[in-house]
């Protein structure tokens, strides 16, 4: 008889209280936002990272990209599976391409799939001495691209030759500002509908190097306008082009 | 061989158990739809104070990528921290019409509002205020904007805004931007004038 069998009713038991254990102890809970640490990641990249920064001879100029979010961070959810951090990710594979057409070294700061913290994307950006700083976002409402300078929440003078972290974009503003309007220009040219604005977007104030973010813009109902390859790829040539333009106002990094 | 009566107790016990577990992990699972959701969080109403006024609100209109001054009535007390929170509930108001001009999640609201040094104002927003933001770089600033224009129509005197969410610091509104820093009043309505 199956109830002569003492090693059923043990696993029974034990079973019964595994059940009760998960309810107590929270196992439902949702999976805590672990976020890996750039190096494996970029490691495990076959383009150039921060990790995978072993060129022998640096660039005088280097541009960093910043393609937002990642990971279990998707930022704007457009559709079931389209997600700002995948469209964010195609454009700067295709503005690095671009800039290292034109001679313009271009490392990504993330080429996977991955969650960098904001601060962290900060580090990374000014311990490779970035000559500038790009974040690649896509959001809604509108149509077009919207190119952001960062907007400091307050002049904050350097304290015995030491920024503040939250201003130390201050000494490079203006280079920012300058080339947001090189961008903007170079967009409007191709017949983009641009919006040139400012904003409190986290990390820009963050950066030492002059520092701006492009958004691809799109409506809900025309969400499907964003993956187009043929938009990607001449917004990532405008901007592209921009930054080539102003380079030589920028200086070679230090 | 074990006694019948014996088995039907063990058996009993099993079950109980096995039943209290699915009840307990059912349990988890609605409380935590619950707070994801904002209804734990979600603040009474405020019983209304001071005198009814016809005060200015700047609301952000999505469809438009705008903000526009606009006129609604509000009970406005004379402290001016309470007049604080009544003006920025004012916008909020607003938002949570049918249709909405700036959607915002069920539950975004102030829990209450800080005033230090008399120029300086700590907004301490509930959780789906942030949690339910929708994530987007222009709609997170208009939000903050049209709230801290409002404020400064409303209450003169503050320079400077925080905005805190359930009592705690956060690095970003909706993962773009920045609630870390101290918002300057000239400079948000410097940025205002860009969404005219």
């Amino acid at each position: 008889m199956l109830w002569s069998r003492p090693y059923f009713i043990r696993v029974a038991i034990v079973s019964g209280m595994l059940l009760c254990w998960r309810g107590f102890s929270g196992a439902s809970q949702q999976p805590r936002f672990v976020m890996p640490s750039p190096s494996p990641a970029a490691s495990a990249s076959p383009s150039p990272t921060p990790a995978g920064a072993e060129k022998t001879t640096e660039p005088e100029f280097l541009v960093i990209i910043d393609p937002s979010h990642g990971g279990d961070d998707r930022g704007v959810v457009f559709a079931p599976r389209i997600f700002e951090k995948d469209l964010t990710l195609a454009l700067g594979r295709l503005l690095r391409k671009e800039l290292q057409d034109r001679g313009i070294a271009a490392h990504l700061l993330r080429d996977s799939d991955i969650g960098i913290p904001l601060e962290r994307r900060a580090e990374l950006c000014n311990q490779q001495r970035a000559s500038l700083y790009i974040a690649v976002h896509a959001g809604e409402p509108g149509k077009g691209v919207r190119v952001y300078s960062p907007l400091l929440p307050s002049v904050q003078q350097p304290v015995s030759g030491f920024l503040s972290w939250d201003a130390a974009q201050a000494p490079v503003l203006k280079n920012s500002n300058a080339i947001a309007g090189a961008v903007t220009h170079e967009l409007r040219k191709k017949d983009f509908k641009v919006q040139d604005l400012r904003a409190f977007l986290r990390p820009l104030n963050n950066i030492v190097a002059p520092a701006i973010a492009v958004e691809l813009a799109a409506n809900r109902s025309d969400f499907h306008s964003l993956e187009s390859a043929r938009l990607q790829d001449a917004v990532a040539a405008a901007v592209a082009s921009g930054i080539a333009q102003v380079r030589s106002q920028l200086g070679v990094r230090k | 061989m074990i006694p019948r009566h014996f088995q039907i107790t063990i058996s009993f016990l099993l079950a109980a158990i096995l039943i209290a577990g699915i009840f307990i992990i059912e349990l988890r699972h609605s409380e935590e739809a619950k707070t994801q959701q904002g209804l734990a969080t979600a603040p009474d109403a405020p019983e209304a104070q001071g005198k009814e006024e016809s005060i200015p609100v700047l609301v952000a209109y999505d469809e438009d990528m705008a903000l526009r001054w606009r006129r609604t009535e509000a009970f406005m007390p004379e402290e001016r921290d309470l007049r604080a929170r009544a003006a920025l509930r004012a916008v909020l108001a607003q938002y949570h019409q049918s249709p909405s001009p700036h959607p915002l999640a069920s539950g975004a609201d102030i829990r209450e509002v800080y005033l230090l040094n008399d120029d300086t104002l700590l907004i301490d927003t509930t959780a789906p205020f942030a949690d339910g933001h929708p994530s987007s770089v222009l709609l997170e600033e208009m939000t903050l904007t049209s709230l801290i224009e409002t404020l400064a129509a409303n209450v003169p005197g503050i320079t400077k805004v925080k905005f805190l969410v359930e009592g705690k610091e956060r690095q970003t509104l909706a993962g773009h931007v920045d609630l870390m820093n101290f918002y300057q009043l000239n400079e948000v309505h410097e940025l205002a004038k860009e969404f005219e």
